[in-house]
């Protein structure tokens, strides 16, 4: 058997290992090491004697992936993040974003509906991972929704739809973990979301406006704010301010001079100032301690699927799969176009059943070099590509679409984390009530993507100052 | 895809040790925690060290690497009794009583089996970096400042030695779950339906309005 | 006989002897003999002696200075001002070090055999800002430099700082260094050129060294024609990573430096002098007393390096 072959089964034992319920890390851990031992035993042609060694080889080297993989500069991004997210909770700067939202845009029709999502945007620049941010916006944005007559359905989708703008707006642990996988520039991606994640607000506030005005009892307008009270609102929303701009300020200088450090120490000096202002607003050991474990919890869970699929990364190194599969992509004959398109439908459809992180971090590894491949290869210029840009532009262009596409399936059946957390939190709503909430937004998040893809200049702009593409 | 389920609890043995261990994974965790909030102090302390002092962290990004598997790693059997690491329910939900305990034993040895021997090739790669023989015992150590590295390989056995034994805990919960045929036995994560799970996700992030003023 | 061979980034010149011999063994032997270059996909760069001891690839390449402890005798050669000045000089001095025994248990223990270097020229500073053209300058200069070469840079107040090599272009562009040390061609691959206003030309404060090392048993189990292939191949595959990286490399080198626009500052024979009596001694003293700590005749090989390198200059 060819070491391709060997990869195709353990991938399909991979794949009935999670059907049946295997968590997904420990899924890939397993099929990994599996698969070393079976490509160990071949090289000494199944030699019974030979078993042993080939089980020692296979598991002392899956056993170095979690210490060496974690221990990455780049990885301690993630658990940054995650801290500035429950920090943020504790700060109180969620409520106060939407106060200051409703009472700036509130008066448009369906304001509350936008001014959710303006603040879920506001928030997700400080917080790195979707499924909480909805969560946190369920509590807060749709009780004054329904107290405002709103139609409950349409007040769900807003919100379950509005988290996945986390992902996309920095920081976002899910584009750092892409940066690491496709070895790219961790700043130049995070700036990168920046303009898309806009890009998909502003369409997710419009869809809100239109549906609004096509159907008055959607979400009446919310008015009668005085200037006074506006202005008053922003104070509280002014720390989400100044952290994204430390952020921004630590990856790009926008005024031309030079950046002020590393993204990894802007993340952590803005956690630093909304620890500050939790600990200002009342935060004590308590509170301190199960955000401290909450961190830990998410971050050891993403690190879990990180090094578990690390291992199957390994095995898939010595079976090179990812080579056969690239020459496959490239020797299809069609336009290229045509089969970037192919692979994103694949990943709207395992989507459905898949978790964001799990799904890229089992798909990169092979598709990812293909994607090179099918625009030219590392070397290729601008002018010569089919996509009309290099491989860097390639790679975030791709890498921001595919982590929308990954945040899209938080929204759709049969498994759409983001809806079932909207639904739990609100015991009023049914899950099938969230889901057909949010499809509007599945029309959204297409016309979105279609745009990225068509406009590449929309990912490409704030990477390409700090890159010079 | 569940991200969190519940453990039910008595007065059994079985549940006793679980709390037990329960109790070690929590400080377990809170070590990692603290890393993470011990990362961003370094960081903070570089910034500041460089642009008043002129005098930046020596060896930041060695130190960084060191602490990363205590905040990755030290937790992962907290986060597995939590029932936080991610699996796809969507088949094994359907199943009820004896059929679901057989597949939650079955895919529980599986895992046993598979961190048993991570177990040992972690604490081989540890063994490769430990040499009593040398000063500070390191036979492997960092770039920049040399840091020996093997304490941040050992928290990687550590923790899997904890995870195992998690694991035993969930294989007897499991198998006596089958041969009883309990509905909802004790001290193994029980799969929640979809409104009582996303509860749960929301039970991490709910209260914080309040408790913060 | 297959060989698995892990190396790591792209490929480049400084990988170009490992393409060169793999060509070379599988010609020599009919196809008999091939290896499979990996960049990356089978271990991480750290990892690669760990590797090499459990036997799950045959072949790897490693740096010394990236894990001192696992390989203290190896650098010695990454003492600052050790005198090196040509690629061909390195790999002498490299092949006259791996053959010592001492050196050779080192890397047993790992149960590795070291087949041949990967000389690099010395590492010189690209910089943005003023540039320091005297010793005193570099007092308070942040610069990304490693190991033996940090050390160096500190002794004349320079204050050395950490960032990966991924990281250096993005610390030049933002501040939080002024200056990296390299190599030109990973000057040229990590884009630190791309910001530089300065180039050192003759600082050469010292090099990483970076063996490529085959494991023990693969060695011995290979035909004895193929054994022959790979070591008879060695000399030539070096041959023609030198003129690789002197015609190639180089070649772009200097017209890229004079393309941007960037300063090249080359110091004075006596300012040298004054910089390698203040770094050079001391540091190497040190080095003799903590490897001799961990049982190396550690005198004997920085005397067999500096004995090789005077009597070759
Ligand atoms: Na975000
Ligand atoms: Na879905």
């Amino acid at each position: 058997m060819t070491s391709i072959e060997i990869g195709l089964w353990v991938t399909a034992g991979l794949l009935a290992l999670v059907l049946i319920g295997t968590r997904v890390a420990f899924a890939a851990a397993l099929a990994g090491l599996v698969g070393l031992v079976w490509i160990f035993w071949s090289k000494k042609g199944y030699d019974a004697g030979e078993l042993s060694w080939a089980i020692a080889v296979a598991v002392k080297t899956a056993g170095q992936v979690p210490h060496s993989k974690v221990s990455s500069q780049e990885l301690s991004l993630i658990p940054i993040f995650v801290l500035i997210g429950y920090l943020a909770y504790y700060a109180g700067l969620t409520k106060a974003l939407f106060t200051a939202a409703k009472r700036w845009v509130g008066w448009l029709p369906g304001g509350l509906g936008v001014s959710t999502v303006f603040a879920t945007a506001g928030f997700a620049a400080v917080s790195g991972a979707s499924v909480a941010t909805s969560a946190v916006f369920a509590r807060i944005a749709i009780p004054e929704m329904l107290a405002e007559g709103y139609d409950k359905r349409f007040a769900a989708g807003v919100v379950a739809a509005a988290g996945t703008l986390a992902s996309l707006i920095p920081p976002s642990a899910i584009l750092v973990i892409y940066a690491i996988i496709v070895e790219q520039d961790v700043g130049a991606l995070l700036l990168a979301g920046f303009i898309p994640g806009a890009f998909s607000a502003v369409i997710y506030a419009t869809m809100v406006i239109g549906m609004a005005m096509v159907w008055k009892k959607l979400g009446p307008p919310v008015t009668g704010f005085s200037w006074g009270e506006r202005f008053a609102a922003l104070p509280g929303a002014l720390p989400i301010v100044f952290v994204v701009l430390i952020i921004i300020f630590f990856i790009y200088n926008p005024f031309g001079g030079d950046a002020w450090g590393t993204p990894s120490e802007g993340g952590a000096l803005g956690a630093f100032l909304v620890f500050l202002i939790a600990l200002w607003r009342g935060m004590r050991w308590k509170e301190f301690k199960s955000a401290i474990l909450e961190t830990a919890k998410l971050s050891v869970m993403i690190f879990t699927i990180i090094w578990g699929v690390l291992i199957y990364v390994r095995f898939l190194g010595f079976a090179d799969l990812p080579g056969a599969f690239s020459d496959w992509i490239q020797s299809l004959h069609q336009p290229p176009m045509v089969t970037l398109l192919l692979i994103l439908c694949a990943y709207a459809i395992l989507g459905m059943f898949m978790d964001a992180i799990g799904m890229l971090l089992l798909t990169l590894p092979i598709v990812f070099p293909a994607v090179i491949a099918l625009n030219g290869g590392e070397a290729v210029t601008a002018a010569e590509s089919a996509f009309g840009m290099n491989a860097t532009g390639c790679a975030i262009w791709f890498g921001i679409i595919v982590v929308k596409m990954a945040e899209l399936c938080l929204i759709t059946p049969p498994i759409g984390l983001n809806c079932f957390v909207v639904a739990g939190v609100r015991p009023e709503l049914s899950v099938q009530d969230v889901f057909r909430g949010a499809s509007p937004f599945f029309v959204a998040d297409a016309l979105t993507i279609a745009g990225l893809v068509a406009f590449p200049a929309i990912v490409l702009y704030l990477p390409g100052l700090l890159l010079g593409l | 895809m569940a991200g969190s389920s519940s453990v039910l609890e008595d007065g059994s043995t079985l549940s006793r040790i679980d709390r037990a261990l329960f109790r070690v994974e929590t400080v377990l965790a809170l070590f990692g925690g603290l890393a993470v909030f011990g990362l961003m102090l370094l960081a903070v302390a570089s910034v500041g060290g460089r642009n008043f002092f002129n005098q930046p962290l020596r060896g930041y990004v060695d130190w960084i690497q060191f602490a990363m598997p205590f905040i990755a790693i030290l937790g992962v059997s907290y986060c597995h009794r939590l029932g936080g690491h991610i699996r796809m329910d969507i088949l094994v939900g359907r199943l009820r009583g004896r059929a679901l305990w057989l597949f939650e034993l079955l895919s529980t040895l599986l895992v046993l089996a598979l961190m048993i021997l991570l177990l040992w090739g972690s604490w081989a790669h540890f063994g490769r970096s430990f040499d009593l023989g040398r000063p500070l015992w390191s036979a492997d150590s960092s770039i920049d400042i040399g840091l020996p590295l093997w304490p941040a390989k050992l928290v990687v056995p550590v923790a899997f030695g904890v995870l195992c034994l998690r694991l035993v805990i969930h294989v007897i919960g499991y198998a006596r779950a089958f041969a009883t045929g309990v509905e909802r036995p004790v001290a193994v994560p029980l799969i929640e339906d979809a409104a009582a799970q996303a509860a749960h996700e929301a039970e991490a992030v709910s209260g914080f309005e309040e408790d913060a003023r | 006989t297959e060989w698995n061979v892990s190396v790591w980034g792209k490929r480049r010149a400084f990988t170009e002897h490992i393409e060169k011999i793999a060509e070379l063994v599988s010609e020599k032997t009919g196809g008999e003999f091939t290896m499979n270059i990996s960049y990356g996909g089978l271990s991480k760069n750290t990892e690669n002696l760990d590797g090499i001891q459990i036997g799950a690839f045959e072949m790897a390449q490693i740096c010394a200075g990236y894990h001192p402890d696992k390989n203290p005798s190896l650098t010695v050669l990454e003492l600052p001002f050790l005198g090196v000045n040509s690629l061909e000089m390195e790999t002498e001095v490299s092949m006259k070090l791996y053959e010592h025994p001492a050196v050779q248990d080192d890397l047993a223990r790992w149960n590795a055999t070291l087949l041949m270097p990967s000389p690099m020229p010395q590492y010189n500073i690209a910089g943005v800002g003023d540039a320091p053209k005297t010793l005193a300058d570099f007092k308070g200069l942040s610069v990304r430099a490693t190991g033996g070469i940090g050390s160096a840079m500190e002794t004349v107040g320079a204050v050395p700082t950490s960032v990966t090599s991924e990281e250096a272009r993005q610390a030049m562009d933002s501040g939080v260094v002024k200056a990296v040390a390299f190599a030109p061609h990973a000057h040229m691959s990590f884009g630190t050129i791309e910001p530089a206003k300065w180039w050192t030309t003759n600082l050469n404060p010292g090099t990483v060294n970076c063996p490529v090392v085959v494991n023990t048993d693969a060695l011995a189990a290979l035909t004895d024609a193929e054994r022959e292939a790979l070591l008879g191949s060695v000399e030539e595959a070096l041959a023609y990573y030198i003129d690789f990286y002197n015609n190639e490399t180089m070649a772009k080198w200097g017209p890229l430096l004079e393309e941007k626009g960037v300063e090249q500052i080359t110091y004075s024979d006596e300012a040298l002098k004054e910089f390698r009596a203040a770094a050079a001694g001391p540091i190497a003293a040190q080095w003799v007393e903590d490897n001799a700590a961990k049982g190396l005749p550690a005198q004997e090989l920085l005397d067999l390096v500096t004995g090789v390198i005077g009597g070759g200059s």
